[in-house]
């Protein structure tokens, strides 16, 4: 039995840390809210008069500082982290979920290696291959394009959807497939119809990571495209303007920019928890 | 080595509204082998688990000797358990696993060894005693597992489901090794198992559980013969009891089939009836006699669905007035699939259960 | 002409050769039962027949065609499996028309054969659920149903009645032989339960160590089995096996002499091999019988299993039917054992040799 005493204290504690992590989120929420002389100020207060004033300068485009009017079309950074983002988890999904399929269900002469090569495209920092890439990307006409970030973004998605869904493939018993091949469906259909629906949990757990990833990766865009391309990460720089640092600005951005993400979390949510063999396999 | 007595022992886990185990009492003598026999969540793990002293007693008290042990660690209790997932200890030999506990109580070598060699024999793994556990089948780990238990000196035995994985040649002859060495040596055991043909085999009383309850408790005999609610009458014997929707006539029963309609009578006495509106009657296979000529028995005309012979005996499966009867014979009965047969119902060996409650009334007309 | 054949099969796995030089044929409408221990490669079998699993060597043919090298659904085979294997996410109803919507039939009389399966098998009233909202009787019927609906013209049953509780299992192997013979189906129906084996098969095709020891019918079998390996996998308890050694115009079994009536085998030792059924156990002494103590008593279901142990030992097995009770209530605690003579009965016996284990 837990004391009184004991619970009160976990409490305590319980609510500390959560203070201590949810703070940061909770304080840029409250300085997108701010004009940049309330951030500042010093010691910083919770208490100050709320203005849309950083939210309507983002969707407008048109940022003033002290040193005069800026054209920043930050909207245009949002979209492009939308397309970049979607195209590569499509593509990627596309390319790994057969693949992982093939991982799972075929061990072929040296498929785990094949596997693991791939999953090690993660572990080397991004930097190592950048400078190379930017040489070459240059030269064939990729570079500053959606098509040359969407094929680098797969170094970053394409490991994540095959060792993500091979697990869930691998879950799903090879005897379901075998019954419904027996029942006379080609093997196409048989993975179209009953691979593919009792992995989704797992696909769309893939696909939600990768969105993630590829939202917030920034190197790769911030090095391989111009502002034409490039997405929110790297456009919350243009902040840094040569007259100062637009705090309530960068806190709107990154409000902003967490939005569809969040959104997308929710909706995926749904596929995420539904359990994987719902009761079909006795366990 | 010490009676083990459990009064209204219940258990409810975390927030829990449902009891897992619910008001359990049972008394088990000095050298008493008794088995928790039930399907999967019926309480029989919980119910040893708190005897071990691995859950707490939510409410009730439990005594091994004179002894109540509701506040003491497993290991002040004196208890040997084998568990379900053997829980060997991997970086030991097999011989240093079954003596663990002889070596931590400073037995002396010559005991440790003679012990262990004996327990082996018994258990049939004297050439691994020298293999490391993940070497071995599922069934070698779980008799050493056995071994480990019974080679103690402990005041009672707890085996968890101690022969689900021997294959079933050897499973014969180590449940009957295993009962001489229990009987033997006095020890008080209490089985976990969802196997009724392993309860019954092996323990001088068997307790029923489903649902957190304690269903019946008692010898092989009671539950057969007595069966005190439908749970039990359809949990025992293989294949279990018949049992079919009836109601009662001036002279005795009717058995009721799928539809409803009568499908045969047996005459009897109904004395303590009257009351009761819903009626079940159960006819164990093994009592009913194909072919007739019983005396004090019903008899009617069934006809022969299927006739298995298994060597020993045989499985007839009989349709009677619509009714779909399964009957035990002998080696040498497999009438023809087929054929009409005259079929005798020893009236003791009718039971009637309350179809509401599923409480038994009467046992024999 | 036999409907399935099987072609001198191999099958190996990892240089562990799990079937080796397989043959057998089964006739139209025969249901023949695979039986063997946990991993004696029946279920590599089933999926050889099956078409998911390619074999090294040999070809399997099914009504004279050569389907070695077909896939799956180009095989007229339907399969039922141990864990069901009904697809989650589809109703009964869905899971039972699968084979009917492959072979496109249209959807009217798609469901008037669904709900004759249904109906068949008693789940008519559940057609609409998901598997996971089914009991295990439940399922295991929606899968029959489903291997059934399309009229195979070859089942394969792989041990379906292993997961679904005894009831259930009792209701199916009575109601199992019948629903196929009218509808002159050709089984090949794999367990590890000898019981399940001997109530279903017309022949037990006994597979152990990669091949067939025995093909024959149940009778056959537990009568006449091929070797002592194969009786001990039919009987509970399973039969003894007691060194015999020729003396005089008797046998010496367990320290002592038995009188031999009839056949007796022409070799100066062999192995003896009497069912417990054919042990009679009695507490007054008897000439030929062997002195035993009763160690104990382990009754299944009515019958009255005995392990004994002679003065020398050696451990037998005896099994009473019901209503006769040796020790009346059973062993009392303590060390103390009845005293007991054992009678075999030599005609019912099987000898084998002592090496090979062969039958005499």
């Amino acid at each position: 039995m837990q004391s009184p005493a004991f619970r009160v204290v976990r409490a305590l504690l319980l609510l500390l840390i959560g203070i201590f992590f949810l703070f940061p989120i909770v304080w840029v929420l409250l300085m997108s809210f701010m004009t940049n002389v309330d951030i500042l100020r010093s010691p910083p207060s919770p208490f100050f008069v709320p203005t849309l004033r950083n939210y309507v300068a983002l969707i407008s485009g048109h940022l003033s500082t002290s040193s005069g009017e800026v054209q920043i079309d930050y909207m245009h950074n949002l979209l492009n982290s939308v397309i970049l983002s979607t195209c590569s988890v499509i593509v990627s999904l596309i390319l790994g979920v057969p693949a992982a399929y093939a991982f799972a269900r075929f061990k072929f002469r040296g498929g785990e290696d094949m596997a693991f090569t791939l999953l090690s495209f993660r572990f080397a920092p991004p930097l190592l291959v950048l400078l190379p890439l930017l040489g070459y990307f240059q030269a064939i006409g990729l570079y500053d394009t959606y098509f040359g970030l969407i094929w680098v973004y797969q170094l970053i998605t394409l490991p994540l959807v095959l060792w993500i869904t091979r697990g869930y493939f691998e879950d799903v018993s090879e005897d379901l497939e075998l019954a419904y091949r027996l029942d006379g469906h080609s093997w196409l259909s048989t993975f179209f119809r009953i691979s593919i629906p009792l992995a989704r949990p797992g696909i769309a757990a893939a696909g939600l990571l990768s969105f993630i990833f590829a939202w917030n990766n920034f190197i790769f865009a911030l090095i391989l495209g111009s502002s034409s391309v490039q997405p929110v990460t790297v456009g919350a720089l243009a902040f840094i303007t040569a007259s100062g640092i637009e705090y309530g600005q960068i806190a709107a951005a990154l409000v902003l920019s967490v939005i569809p993400t969040l959104i997308l979390a929710i909706f995926t949510q749904r596929y995420l928890v539904e359990g994987l063999s719902l009761g079909a396999i006795k366990g | 080595m010490s009676t083990l007595i459990l009064d209204d022992v219940s258990k409810i886990y975390g927030k829990d509204t449902r009891r897992s185990v619910d008001g359990v009492s049972m008394s088990i003598k000095d050298g008493e082998i008794i088995a928790l026999l039930g399907s999967s969540g019926c309480g029989k793990t919980s119910t040893l688990r708190m005897i071990a002293g691995f859950e707490d007693v939510t409410s009730g008290t439990i005594r091994i000797g004179d002894k109540v042990v509701n506040d003491l660690k497993p290991s002040e209790r004196d208890v040997a358990m084998a568990f379900e997932g053997y829980a060997l200890y991997p970086p030991l030999r097999v011989r240093e696993n079954i003596a663990f506990s002889l070596l931590k109580n400073r037995t002396p070598r010559a005991e440790i060894d003679k012990r262990v060699g004996a327990v082996s024999d018994m258990l049939e793994i004297g050439p691994l005693l020298d293999k490391y556990p993940p070497s071995l089948s599922g069934g070698q780990q779980q008799r050493v597992s056995l071994a480990r238990a019974m080679v103690r000196n402990a005041s009672a035995f707890l085996l968890d489901e101690p022969m689900s994985q021997l294959e079933p040649q050897l499973r014969a002859l180590l449940r009957a090794r295993i009962k001489d060495h229990m009987t033997a040596h006095r020890m008080t055991t209490v089985i976990v198992t969802h196997d009724q043909t392993e309860a019954i085999a092996l323990s001088d009383r068997v307790a029923v559980m489903d649902k957190g309850l304690l269903q019946q408790f008692g010898t092989p005999d009671d539950l057969r013969e007595r069966p005190a609610n439908l749970f039990v009458a359809s949990f025992i014997g293989e294949p279990p009891m018949n049992i079919f929707p009836g109601a009662r006539t001036e002279n005795g029963v009717v058995v009721l089939n799928e539809r409803g309609e009568a499908a045969f009578g047996i005459a009897g006495a109904t004395g303590g009836l009257s009351a009761h509106d819903g009626l079940h009657v159960g006819i164990r296979p093994h009592r009913i006699h194909v072919g007739g000529g019983v005396p004090g028995a019903e008899t009617v005309q069934g006809e022969v669905l299927s006739s298995h012979w298994l060597g020993d005996h045989s499985h007839i499966g009989l349709s009677v007035g619509g009714c779909f009867l399964i009957a035990v014979g002998d080696r040498d009965a497999t009438p023809p699939a087929g054929s009409v047969v005259p079929v005798s119902i020893p009236r003791d060996a009718v039971h009637l259960f309350d179809s509401a409650s599923g409480a038994a009334i009467q046992h024999g007309l | 002409m036999s409907f399935l054949s099987i072609d001198r099969l191999s099958k190996s796995y990892r240089k562990n050769e799990v079937i080796r030089d397989l043959s057998f044929a089964v006739d139209r409408g025969e249901f023949l039962v695979v039986f063997g221990p946990s991993g004696a490669g029946k279920t590599v079998l089933l999926r050889l027949i099956a078409g998911m699993v390619r074999p090294d060597r040999g070809r399997v043919l099914l009504g004279g065609s050569d389907i070695t090298d077909d896939n799956p659904e180009q095989r007229d085979i339907a399969m039922a499996f141990q864990n069901f294997a009904l697809y989650p996410h589809m109703s009964a109803f869905d899971n039972i028309g699968s084979p009917l919507r492959a072979a496109k039939v249209g959807e009217a009389e798609r469901r008037r054969r669904v709900e004759e399966a249904a109906k068949l098998l008693r789940i008519d009233h559940v057609l609409g659920h998901l598997p996971r909202a089914l009991s295990n009787g439940q399922k295991q019927r929606t899968a029959l149903a489903r291997s059934l609906v399309s009229e195979p013209s070859l089942l394969l049953l792989d041990d379906p009645l292993r997961n679904v509780d005894a009831k259930v299992r009792y209701e199916m192997r009575l109601e199992l032989p019948r629903l196929l013979r009218a509808r002159d189906t050709t089984v090949v129906y794999v367990t590890q339960d000898y019981k399940e084996a001997m109530a279903l098969g017309d022949r037990i095709a006994v597979l152990a160590d990669g091949g067939f020891q025995q093909i024959d019918t149940p009778e056959r079998v537990y009568n006449a089995p091929a070797s002592a390996r194969i009786a001990r996998l039919f009987g509970d308890p399973p039969i003894n096996l007691l060194p015999a050694v020729r003396s005089g115009a008797g046998l010496r079994v367990a320290s002592s002499e038995i009188a031999l009536d009839g056949a007796a085998p022409d070799r100066a030792e062999c192995t003896m091999g009497v069912r417990p059924e054919d042990v009679i156990v009695s507490l007054e002494q008897a000439s030929g019988a062997i002195p035993v103590e009763i160690d104990a008593v382990t009754p299944l279901n009515d019958r009255q299993v005995m392990l004994l142990r002679a003065d020398d030992g050696t451990e037998i097995f005896a099994s009473q039917p019901q209503g006769t009770h040796v020790v009346p209530g059973g062993l009392p605690s303590g060390r103390e054992r009845p005293r007991a003579w054992a009678r075999l009965d030599v005609s019912r016996s099987h000898f084998f040799e002592t090496a090979s284990g062969a039958r005499v």
